[in-house]
């Protein structure tokens, strides 16, 4: 499990509700709130997304939206940097390749 | 367009002192962040800091944080978030993108704050997923409860590398290796040392030759360095590891003073391009100033500082201050902010190698290679009564050895057993004519958790050892565990004896091992039973 369930400072984490969402498709759960890329971080998602032209694959970088590693798409949006982004109940996530969303066979 | 007396852009520790002091001053004070929450580096910070009492030292960043927020809502300063300064134009005018509008503000002052950016080392791989910044894993880790990975390897050795690393364990994270290209641990030796008896190695001369791993990083090669830290052949060493930390220094994000056209200058010892600046912080335009990180790379304490120096001289540039009650108020900041220049760890001292401390000690090699101090250090550094067998009963030993500003230690001691005296980077001196009451207020307040009770006489033939624990679980009375030396080497069994926590004490755990006498100088941390420390 990546959720730090008590630390030894900082205490139990303030989270906001749990929510459903979707990844590829795939039904996650997550706290309403906290970065998308948080909660894809909990379920232990890494891939973000792969490089248009070399196919390569980036995760979370920087954290705090400057690198644009993390960015996915949301809700039918691209370039959304997940890691600056509220999680939203029923969000539809979806991992990106170049500008457009990867081909997942269910 | 709406006015203001002063735009501050950047809310970090400097950008709200700023606009604090400001504000306090009668001005009307807007602060743009391009985060959603305030507090910059702030809330990420969760040790107990340096310095000294005017410096809010032994509180943890975050704590420090709050109270910054709350003096700013009481003093009336209008916090923007999401609010990213894309611009600045004559005339003091900016352009701030909030949410997805583009607005324009003036003031009569501004004051950028705007911190640092995280430098990057490229290596074979390091686009993978799972090779991130230390920032990045103290954002996750600190602000919201994820760990950045189960096994990690950090690069660099400086006081971010060092700091997070230990964060990296509290969090449950088990950390592998920390590894620094250059010769020497960067950062605080007490730093090191609270790592390294967790058992973490340090590999210096050493740099990352390759991030393993097809989709995400499943291993890390790490190299031996020659002087001029090229690689050496036949050296490479791997391990298993699913995350690997970057902590390679930081750049000032100096971009928005560039754009107003104030004189730069390049200037390594305070981190690359920044503006010229006199001593409160303006730059060579009027009314423009800089204040933290972004005018040189030094910590969070000196942040604050410059922040409410460049706030007091911009109320002075517009009246909302005497000319004399400024140079009062900037008086006494300037003399707490020499008191953080100075030691060896000062920014004009970056770069320069220390052989002897001040007080004219050699300084332990094997804490800047290795993270720990070797038994023949403890002969130079502390020396007591009691090593000659005397019985004396609990006393305090300070395993702090470098000059940093620094000196809650001497605070804590209400006795007066601990010294640190005016100069707070000169080392701290043990009175051993006083007698200690083992209260353990020195230990819970030492920053860097390097202060130890040591009673040899405990009972016939075992020592007792008292120190800061910090992880979880907390260890119980009577539990058993292993004794760890400064290098986290197992050294035998450990009965807990005594565990104390107190409000004061502030999250930091006393416990008290029982350990066979001839540990009394050796065991400093203790591991329970079924864990590896920090896990
Ligand atoms: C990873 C990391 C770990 C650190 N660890 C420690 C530590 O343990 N102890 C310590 O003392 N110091 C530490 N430091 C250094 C310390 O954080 C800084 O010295 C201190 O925070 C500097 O304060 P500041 O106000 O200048 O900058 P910051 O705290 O960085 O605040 C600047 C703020 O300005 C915002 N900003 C930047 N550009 C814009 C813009 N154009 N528009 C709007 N907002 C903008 C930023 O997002 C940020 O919120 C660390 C730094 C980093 C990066
Ligand atoms: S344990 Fe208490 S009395 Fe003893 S040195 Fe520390 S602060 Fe002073
Ligand atoms: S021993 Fe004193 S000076 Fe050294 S780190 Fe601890 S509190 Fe600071
Ligand atoms: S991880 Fe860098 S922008 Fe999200």
């Amino acid at each position: 499990m990546n959720r730090i369930s008590e630390h030894p400072i900082l205490g139990e984490t303030e989270k906001g509700q749990l929510v459903t969402f979707f990844m590829d498709g795939k039904s996650m759960e997550g706290y309403a709130g906290e970065p998308i890329a948080v909660a894809l971080k909990a379920a232990g998602l890494m891939v973000h997304r792969y490089t248009h032209k070399a196919h390569e694959p980036r995760g979370i970088f920087c954290a705090i939206g400057r690198c644009t590693d993390c960015v996915m798409i949301v809700d039918g949006v691209p370039n959304i940097r997940t890691c600056i982004t509220p999680l939203v109940a029923g969000m539809r996530i979806q991992t990106q390749d170049g500008v457009t969303a990867l081909e997942v066979n269910e | 367009m709406k006015r203001y007396d002063l735009i501050v852009v950047g809310a970090g520790p400097a950008g709200l002192s700023a606009a604090i002091e400001a504000a306090r001053c009668g001005m009307s004070v807007a602060v743009f962040d391009e985060n959603t929450k305030p507090g910059g580096q702030l809330f990420k910070q969760i040790h107990k800091f340096f310095g000294s009492k005017e410096h809010q030292a032994k509180i943890r960043g975050y704590k420090i944080g709050e109270t910054l927020l709350a003096e700013a809502a009481d003093a009336g300063v209008e916090v923007f978030l999401n609010a990213t300064v894309a611009g600045i134009y004559l005339d003091k005018e900016v352009l701030v993108q909030i949410g997805a509008a583009m607005e324009h503000f003036k003031a009569d002052t501004i004051i950028i704050a705007t911190g640092a950016a995280e430098n990057m080392v490229t290596f074979d791989g390091w686009t993978l997923p799972g090779v991130i910044g230390a920032g990045a894993a103290q954002t996750m880790m600190n602000l919201y409860g994820i760990k950045p990975g189960q096994r990690v390897l950090m690069l660099g050795s400086g006081n971010v590398g060092l700091v997070v690393s230990f964060q990296l364990m509290q969090a449950g994270c088990e950390v592998v290796a920390l590894v620094d290209a250059a010769p020497k641990v960067g950062g605080y030796g007490v730093h090191a040392a609270k790592i390294a008896r967790c058992g973490v190695p340090f590999y210096l001369s050493h740099t990352i030759t390759k991030a393993e791993g097809s989709d995400c990083v499943s291993g890390v090669e790490i190299s031996q360095v020659d002087e001029d830290f090229a690689p050496i052949p036949g050296t490479q060493k791997h391990f298993d590891v699913d995350t690997i930390c970057l902590a390679v220094g930081l750049s000032p994000m100096s971009q928005l003073l560039k754009m107003a056209g104030c004189n730069m200058v390049d200037d390594p010892r305070r981190g690359g391009q920044v503006p010229q600046v006199d001593e409160n912080g303006e730059t060579s335009i009027p009314g423009l100033f800089a204040a933290g990180d972004v005018s040189g790379i030094e910590e969070a304490s000196s942040a604050m500082i410059q922040g409410r120096m460049s706030g007091l001289a911009a109320a002075a540039y517009l009246g909302f201050l005497s000319e004399q009650d400024k140079d009062n108020r900037l008086a006494d900041l300037e003399i707490a902010l020499d008191s953080l220049h100075q030691g060896m760890f000062a920014p004009g001292n970056k770069g320069k190698t220390f052989t002897k401390t001040d007080e004219g000690i050699a300084v332990s090699q094997s804490l800047l290679k290795k993270g720990y101090l070797d038994d023949a250090d403890l002969e130079r550094f502390i020396h007591r009564s009691d090593q000659t067998d005397e019985k004396s009963g609990i006393h305090p030993v300070i395993e702090c050895t470098q000059n940093i500003p620094c000196n809650p230690c001497q605070d804590a001691c209400t006795r007066g057993c601990i010294k640190v005296g005016k100069t707070i980077t000169a080392l701290p001196r043990i009175d051993a004519t006083i007698s200690c009451t083992g209260c353990g207020m020195c230990i819970a307040s030492c920053s860097g958790q390097a202060i130890f009770l040591v009673d040899e006489d405990y009972a016939p033939g075992y020592a007792s050892i008292t120190l800061p624990y910090e992880f979880l679980p907390r260890p119980q009375k009577g539990e058993l565990g292993t004794a760890l030396s400064r290098s986290g080497q197992p050294l035998g069994h450990a009965e807990i004896i005594d565990v104390r926590s107190a409000k004061t004490f502030d999250q930091t755990t006393l416990v008290t091992i029982k350990v066979p006498v001839e540990q009394a100088m050796t065991a400093r941390f203790y591991q329970p039973e079924t864990n590896a420390a920090g896990q």
